[in-house]
C-alpha cells in the first residue's frame, strides 16, 4: 500500500470516528464504545504496517503560502516526516492507545457519558498523531494545541465536580503559558532560517550553526515545560488526575506529556549547548522535586502523577546530558543524537510501565467504588490477584529492578550522567538522579505496601473484587511489555535510527547498576514495609512530621503561589483596569463631553417623538437625499 | 460589463430594493415579509459565493468584474465603480455569509414591528455588500454610512438595557470617526491630483507622483484616528462593548462581524498603498496603541461578568492584532490582518448569536448567575465551546483564527521583537477569559439565581432554527481554515502588487533622506568654512 494513502487514512480514521460518534451515536453509548474500539484496532493495524513493513518516507501538501518580505517565502505545509524516531513514537501511541480503549470498555461501563468519552479519545488520537508525524514546526504547534484541547475535554469529563472543571482550565492555561514561548520560538526560527520544515532546518542548521541561538532554543523549550510538565510549569499535571483513570494512563502518563520529550528529540539539532545545560538542570531538579513530593500524597493517582513528573524529569535530564555524549557520526545517516535517543528509550519503557501502573490503579479504583485514598484501601493482594501481580511488575520496573524494562532505560540515563563528569560536566546531576532513583523505589514501595497489604481499611476495599477481562487483559499485555520492553532486540531493526545511538552501560558500571537497581527496587519495598507498616491506619510521616507532610501534601506551595498570583494580582489588575476604563475613558473622555452630547440630545429629541415612524421617516429622508445624489441619474 | 458584473451590482441592489419595498409599501402580510427578507439575505450570500468561486483577475489592476455606472457627478470625480480584487473578495463573501446568518436569526427573533426591523437590517446588508464591492472610495464611504445609520436606529429602538445612551454614545463616536475618515479620504483625492475617486486611478496617480511626505503624514493621521475610532482602537474603544451589549443580536453580529472591518479594510486597500510614507511615520504610534488594545483590553476582558460585554471587549482585543499587522507594513502583516478579519468576523458573529441563545435560556447575561447549563443543553454547550475556542485561536474550530494571528505575529517579529513578545501574551489572556466563560456558563453547579430559574422553567437544548445560522457560520469558518489557500492566494497577489509600489516609495524616501541630510550638512559646514 502507498504510504501517502496510509498517512491520510490514519489522520481521517479517528477524526471520522469522533465525528460519527458526535453526530450519530450521542445517545447510543455502547455502540459508540464498540465502534471506537473497532476504529482504534483498524488504526493500529494500519500504523503497525507503516512502522514495520513500509519505507520511511515524507509526504506533504501546501496548506498556506504567503509572500514574506524580500523574497522570503512563508510556506506552510501539511506534511509527514516519517523516520525511525516518529515510528517509535507512533508505536508507543498505538500500543497504549489501543489497550486503553479496550480497558475503557470495562472501566467506563456504567458511565452515563460514554459516547463523549470515546469521541474525546478519538480526537486525542488524531491530535497526537499529528504531533508524531508532522514535518514542520507550525503543524507540530497546531496539533500541540489540539492535544491540549483534547486533554481539556477529557479532564473535564466529570464536569459536575468543580475540581474537574478547575483542573481542566488550569491544564489548558498553564500549557498556553508554555506555548507563548513556543510560538515566539517558532517565529524566531522562521526569521533565522526562512523555513518551518524540519528536514530543511536540519540541513541549514548543520550548514550554518551560527544562526542558532540560546534564546531560540529556550523559547522552543518553553513549550516542553508546559506539555511535559517540567518545573515551574508542572502544576497542572497532578490536578489533571481529576480525569477518568484511562485518560490519566494514556494522555497524562504515556503519550501526551511525553510529547515534549519527543519534540525536543525531533528538533535536537536546534538546541545549543547552553540550552541543553538549562534543559539538563530543569529535568534533574524536576525529577528530584517530584520524587520528594510524592511522599506527601495519599491519593493513589496523585502518587503516580508525581512519579510521572519525576520520570519525565529523567527524560528531560537525558536530553540535556546529551551534550556531553560523544556523537555517533555525522549527517542524517548517523541517526539520532545520543541524548535524544536515550530520552526516547526511557520514554518508551516508561510508557509501558506507567500505563500499566495507571491502569492498575484504575482497576483498583473501579473495584473500590471510586475510592482513591490509599489509606482507605489495604489488603487487596489477596482479593485482586492479577492486578496485584501486574502492579508488582510495574513497581519493580519503575524501581529499576535488573533486566526489567525500566532498568535498561534508567541505566542508560545514569550512565550518560556519570560520563558527563568525564567530559567536563558537573557530577551533581548524576548524584541527584541516582538519589532520585532510590527515592523512587521508596515512594513506590510505600504505595505498594499500603495499598495491597495489611487489613482492608474501608468497606469498599473489604469487598473489592478482581476486574473483568476487558480490564485485566490490557494489564497483562502491558506487564509483559514492562518486562521485555527494555531489550531493543525485540523491535527488530525498525528503530535502528534511534536505538543505535544508545550507549549501553558496560563493564563495572553495569555491575554497579545491577546492584543499585536491586537495592533500590526490592530494598525500597522492604524499607517502605518497615517505615509505613501495612497495619498502620495513618501515614507514618503524617504522624511523625506533620509539618513536613503538610508541606509535601501542598506540593511545596508552588500551586499556592500561582493561585495567589491569579487571585491577588491578575484578577485585581483586571478589575482595576476595568474600573479605570469605566471611569476615565468611558466616563470622562466620552460622557464628559456632556455639552456636545446634550446638544445632540436636544436636537435629536426635537426631531423625533420617540416612535418608530419618526425614526423611519428621518432615515428614509436621509437615504432618499443621498440616493437622489448617487443614483438619480443612473440610466440603465 | 458582463453577467458577473451585473450579479455584483445585484448583490447590493436586491437587499436595497427589498428594504425599500418593506419601507414604502405599508404593512405587508407576514408571509410576504418573510419571503422577501429571505430573498434579500440569501441572494447576496449566494451571489458572493458565486463571485468568489469564479474570481479571476484578468485586468492589470488586479480587479475582476469591474463595472462603471454614471452618476452625474463625474465632474466631482464620483462614479459608481464596482469590482472585486484579491483583498476584497473574501471580505465581500464574509459580508454575505454573516448577513445571511444575522438575517435568518433576525427573522426568528420575534421582534416587535418585525417588518421595520428586517427593513433596516436589509439596508445594512446592502451597505455592507457595497463597502467591499466599491472601487470608488466615495462610494466606499457612502455604503459604510448606509449601513451605519440603520445600526444606530436599531440599537435605539430594539436595543436592550441602556439602549438610548448606548446608541447616542455610539452615534456621536462613530460619526466623529466617520468624519475624520471622510476628511482623510477627501484629502487623498485632492492631494493625489487624480481625476477621480476611483482607487485604480488614484493608485496610478500616486505611482506617477507620490503625495508630498508632509501631507501624507497629516492624511494618515486623520485616517488613523478616523478608522481607529471606527474599529475601536484603544483608547477609542469604549463605544464598542457598551454598544454591542445593548444592540439587538443580529445588529451586533453585523456590526462587529462585518461593518467594523471597514476601517481595517480602508487601511489595507486605501491608506497603505496611497499614503505609505504617512503610514510609515505613524506605524510606531499605531503599534503601541494596538498593544494597548491587546494587553489592557485583554485584561479588562477577564474582569467582565456580562457575557455580551465580554464578547465586545474580546472583539476590541482582536482588533488590536489587526492593527499590529497593519503597523508591520508588509505583505505578511496585511495578509494576517485579512485572515484575522474573516476569522474574527465569523467568530464574533457566532459568539453574539450563541450568547443570545444562552440568554434565552438563562434570561440573564451575567455569567455569575449561570452554571451547569451543559446538563440541560449539551449541544449548545458544544457549539458555544467551539465558538469560544475558535475565538481564542485554537487550531481546530479556530484554525483560520490561528493562521491569522500566527501570520501577524510572524510579520510583527520583523517589525519589533519586544512588541511581538508582548502581543503574544494575548494568547494566554484570551485563554483565561474564554475558559472562564465556558466554565461559568456551562459547568459546575448552577448559581442560586439560576437554580431558582431552573425550577420555574424547563430549559431546552439549542433548537434547529437556532442551529441553522450557527452551523452556517461555524462550518464556513472550519472549511476556510482547512483550505485557507482558496482565499489567500488571490489576496497575496493583490497585496504583493500593492507592496511593490509601497516599498519602492519607502526606498526612495530612504535614499532621499540621507541625501537631503548630507546636503544640509554640507550647507551647514560651508558658511563656517567660509
Amino acid at each position: 500500500m502507498d504510504s501517502a494513502l496510509i498517512y491520510k487514512l490514519l489522520f481521517l480514521l479517528p477524526l471520522v470516528t469522533a465525528g460519527m460518534i458526535a453526530c450519530l451515536m450521542r445517545k447510543k453509548h455502547t455502540l459508540a464504545a464498540v465502534f471506537s474500539v473497532i476504529s482504534a484496532t483498524v488504526f493500529s493495524g494500519l500504523g503497525l504496517y507503516l512502522i514495520f513493513a513500509s519505507e520511511r518516507t515524507a509526504w506533504s501538501v501546501s496548506w498556506l503560502s504567503l509572500g514574506g518580505s524580500e523574497g522570503r517565502a512563508f510556506d506552510l505545509n501539511f506534511g509527514v516526516l516519517f523516520n525511525d524516531l516518529s515510528a517509535l513514537m507512533l508505536l508507543v501511541l498505538i500500543i497504549v492507545g489501543l489497550l486503553v480503549q479496550v480497558f475503557s470498555l470495562g472501566y467506563m461501563k456504567e458511565d452515563p457519558s460514554k459516547a463523549r468519552f470515546f469521541a474525546g479519545l478519538s480526537i486525542f488520537m488524531f491530535s497526537m498523531l499529528g504531533i508524531v508525524l508532522a514535518d514542520n514546526l507550525v503543524m507540530i504547534f497546531i496539533f500541540w494545541e489540539l492535544v491540549g484541547f483534547s486533554s481539556y475535554v477529557l479532564i473535564n469529563h466529570y464536569f459536575d465536580k468543580p475540581a474537574a472543571v478547575a483542573a481542566s482550565k488550569k491544564a489548558f492555561i498553564v500549557n498556553r503559558v508554555g506555548d507563548f514561548g513556543f510560538l515566539l520560538g517558532i517565529v524566531f526560527v522562521y526569521w533565522q532560517f526562512g523555513t518551518f520544515n524540519l528536514v530543511e532546518l536540519e540541513a541549514k542548521a548543520a550548514l550554518s550553526p551560527g544562526l542558532l541561538s540560546t534564546g531560540m532554543g529556550l523559547l522552543l523549550f518553553c513549550g516542553v515545560l508546559g506539555k511535559s510538565a517540567q518545573m515551574p510549569l508542572h502544576v497542572w499535571l497532578p490536578d489533571a488526575m481529576e480525569g477518568p483513570t484511562p485518560i490519566s494512563a494514556l494522555i497524562h502518563a504515556a503519550t501526551m506529556v511525553a510529547a515534549g520529550i519527543y519534540f525536543t528529540a525531533r528538533v535536537y539539532f536546534l538546541m545549543t549547548d547552553e540550552v541543553l545545560n538549562v534543559v539538563m538542570w530543569i529535568g534533574t531538579i524536576t525529577a528530584l522535586f517530584a520524587a520528594i513530593v510524592a511522599f506527601g500524597q495519599n491519593d493513589i493517582k496523585k502518587v503516580l502523577a508525581f512519579s510521572t513528573l519525576s520520570q519525565l524529569g529523567y527524560m528531560v535530564a537525558a536530553l540535556g546530558l546529551g551534550r556531553y555524549a560523544e556523537s555517533t557520526g555525522h549527517g542524517v545517516e548517523a541517526g539520532l543524537a545520543v541524548g535524544a535517543a536515550v530520552a526516547m528509550f526511557h520514554l518508551t519503557t516508561h510508557a509501558f510501565f506507567k500505563a500499566l501502573l495507571f491502569l492498575n490503579s484504575g482497576s483498583i479504583i473501579h473495584a473500590c467504588h471510586h475510592e482513591q485514598n490509599i489509606y482507605k484501601m489495604g489488603g487487596l493482594s489477596g482479593k485482586m490477584k492479577l492486578t496485584f501481580a501486574t502492579f508488582t511488575i510495574g513497581v519493580l520496573a519503575i524501581g529499576g529492578f535488573p533486566f526489567l524494562a525500566g532498568f535498561f532505560s534508567k541505566d542508560t540515563i545514569l550512565h550518560l550522567a556519570h560520563s558527563a563528569s568525564a567530559h567536563g560536566g558537573s557530577s551533581v546531576p548524576f548524584y541527584i538522579l541516582l538519589g532520585t532513583a532510590a527515592l523512587t523505589g521508596l515512594y513506590m514501595g510505600r504505595l505498594f505496601v499500603v495499598t495491597f497489604f495489611g487489613k482492608a481499611r474501608s468497606d469498599h476495599a473489604a469487598h473489592a473484587k478482581e476486574s473483568g477481562p476487558a480490564m485485566v487483559i490490557p494489564l497483562v499485555i502491558l506487564a509483559v511489555l514492562s518486562v521485555i520492553g527494555g531489550y531493543t532486540g525485540i523491535y527488530g531493526h525498525s528503530f535502528d535510527g534511534v536505538f543505535h545511538s544508545i550507549h549501553m552501560a558496560e563493564g563495572s558500571f553495569k555491575t554497579l547498576m545491577i546492584i543499585t537497581g536491586t537495592l533500590f527496587s526490592v530494598g525500597g519495598i522492604i524499607l517502605a514495609w518497615l517505615i509505613w507498616s501495612p497495619n498502620k491506619e495513618t501515614d507514618t510521616l503524617e504522624s511523625g512530621a506533620p509539618v513536613l507532610f503538610k508541606a509535601l501534601g501542598k506540593r511545596l506551595y508552588f500551586d499556592a503561589v500561582y493561585d495567589w498570583y491569579v487571585e491577588k494580582v491578575q484578577d485585581r489588575v483586571s478589575l482595576i483596569l476595568s474600573f479605570l476604563d469605566q471611569l476615565f475613558i468611558s466616563g470622562l473622555m466620552v460622557r464628559g463631553t456632556a455639552g456636545i452630547v446634550g446638544l445632540f440630545g436636544i436636537i435629536s429629541r426635537s426631531m423625533h417623538t420617540g416612535n418608530l415612524g419618526g425614526y423611519a421617516y428621518w432615515f428614509a429622508i436621509g437615504v432618499l437625499v443621498l440616493g437622489a445624489i448617487a443614483f438619480g441619474t443612473i440610466t440603465f | 460589463m458582463n453577467n458577473y458584473s451585473i450579479l455584483l451590482l445585484s448583490t447590493i441592489l436586491v437587499p436595497l430594493v427589498i428594504a425599500i419595498i418593506l419601507l414604502g409599501f405599508g404593512k405587508l402580510p407576514k408571509s410576504v415579509t418573510q419571503f422577501l427578507a429571505t430573498l434579500g439575505f440569501c441572494f447576496p450570500a449566494l451571489g458572493a459565493l458565486i463571485l468568489w468561486v469564479n474570481f479571476v483577475p484578468t485586468d492589470a489592476s488586479g480587479y475582476d468584474y469591474l463595472m462603471t455606472l454614471p452618476t452625474g457627478l463625474e465632474a466631482l470625480g464620483i462614479t459608481l465603480k464596482l469590482g472585486l480584487n484579491g483583498i476584497s473578495v473574501p471580505l465581500f463573501f464574509l459580508a454575505g455569509i454573516v448577513g445571511l446568518a444575522a438575517g435568518i436569526y433576525a427573522m426568528q427573533s420575534g421582534a416587535e414591528r418585525l417588518q421595520q426591523y428586517l427593513m433596516l437590517i436589509l439596508f445594512m446588508q446592502a451597505g455592507l455588500m457595497g463597502v467591499f464591492a466599491s472601487v470608488d472610495i466615495f462610494f466606499f464611504y457612502f455604503f459604510h454610512e448606509l449601513a451605519l445609520i440603520p445600526t444606530f436606529i436599531c440599537i435605539g429602538v430594539w436595543g436592550g438595557r441602556d439602549r438610548h445612551s448606548a446608541a447616542m454614545e455610539m452615534t456621536i463616536y462613530l460619526t466623529l470617526g466617520a468624519m475624520l475618515s471622510l476628511l482623510g479620504l477627501l484629502a487623498i483625492y485632492f492631494q493625489s491630483g487624480a481625476e477621480s475617486f476611483d482607487i485604480i486611478s488614484l493608485k496610478a496617480a500616486v505611482l506617477a507622483s507620490p503625495i508630498d511626505g508632509g501631507a501624507q503624514t497629516i492624511i494618515f493621521g486623520l485616517l488613523l484616528f478616523g478608522f481607529g475610532i471606527l474599529v475601536s482602537l484603544f483608547p477609542f474603544h469604549s463605544w464598542a462593548p457598551r454598544g454591542y451589549a445593548s444592540a439587538p443580536t443580529s445588529v451586533a453580529m453585523l456590526h462587529a462581524g462585518v461593518l467594523k472591518k471597514f476601517g481595517l479594510y480602508g487601511f489595507i486597500q486605501v491608506a497603505l498603498p496611497l499614503v505609505p510614507l504617512g503610514a510609515n511615520h505613524w506605524s510606531m504610534v499605531l503599534a503601541w496603541l494596538a498593544l494597548g488594545s491587546v494587553l489592557i483590553i485583554g485584561l479588562i476582558t477577564i474582569a467582565q461578568r456580562d457575557l455580551k460585554e465580554m464578547v465586545g471587549f474580546s472583539s476590541v482585543m482582536h482588533m488590536g492584532y489587526c492593527f499590529l499587522g497593519i503597523a508591520c507594513m508588509s505583505v505578511l502583516g496585511s495578509a494576517g490582518v485579512i485572515i484575522t478579519m474573516v476569522a474574527h468576523g465569523l467568530t464574533v458573529a457566532l459568539l453574539f448569536l450563541l450568547g443570545h441563545v444562552v440568554y434565552k435560556r438563562t434570561e440573564t447575561y451575567d455569567m455569575h448567575d449561570m452554571g451547569g447549563l451543559v446538563k440541560h443543553a449539551p449541544a449548545l454547550a458544544a457549539l458555544f465551546s467551539a465558538a469560544v475556542f475558535a475565538s481564542i485561536g485554537l487550531p481546530g474550530p479556530g484554525l483560520l483564527n490561528f493562521f491569522g494571528e500566527f501570520t501577524v505575529f510572524t510579520a510583527l517579529w520583523e517589525f519589533s521583537r519586544p512588541i511581538t513578545a508582548i502581543a503574544v501574551l494575548g494568547v494566554i489572556i484570551s485563554a483565561v477569559y474564554g475558559l472562564r466563560a465556558i466554565g461559568r456558563i456551562f459547568f459546575g453547579s448552577p448559581s442560586e439565581v439560576f437554580e431558582k430559574h431552573l425550577k420555574e422553567n424547563s430549559i431546552k437544548d439549542i433548537s434547529t432554527a437556532e442551529k441553522i445560522p450557527t452551523l452556517l457560520l461555524l462550518i464556513t469558518l472550519v472549511v476556510i481554515g482547512l483550505f485557507p489557500r482558496m482565499m489567500t492566494d488571490n489576496m497575496n497577489t493583490s497585496l504583493e502588487d500593492n507592496f511593490l509600489s509601497i516599498n519602492s516609495e519607502l526606498k526612495q524616501l530612504a535614499i532621499e533622506e540621507p541625501a537631503k541630510s548630507a546636503l544640509e550638512l554640507a550647507q551647514s559646514i560651508e558658511p563656517s568654512a567660509k
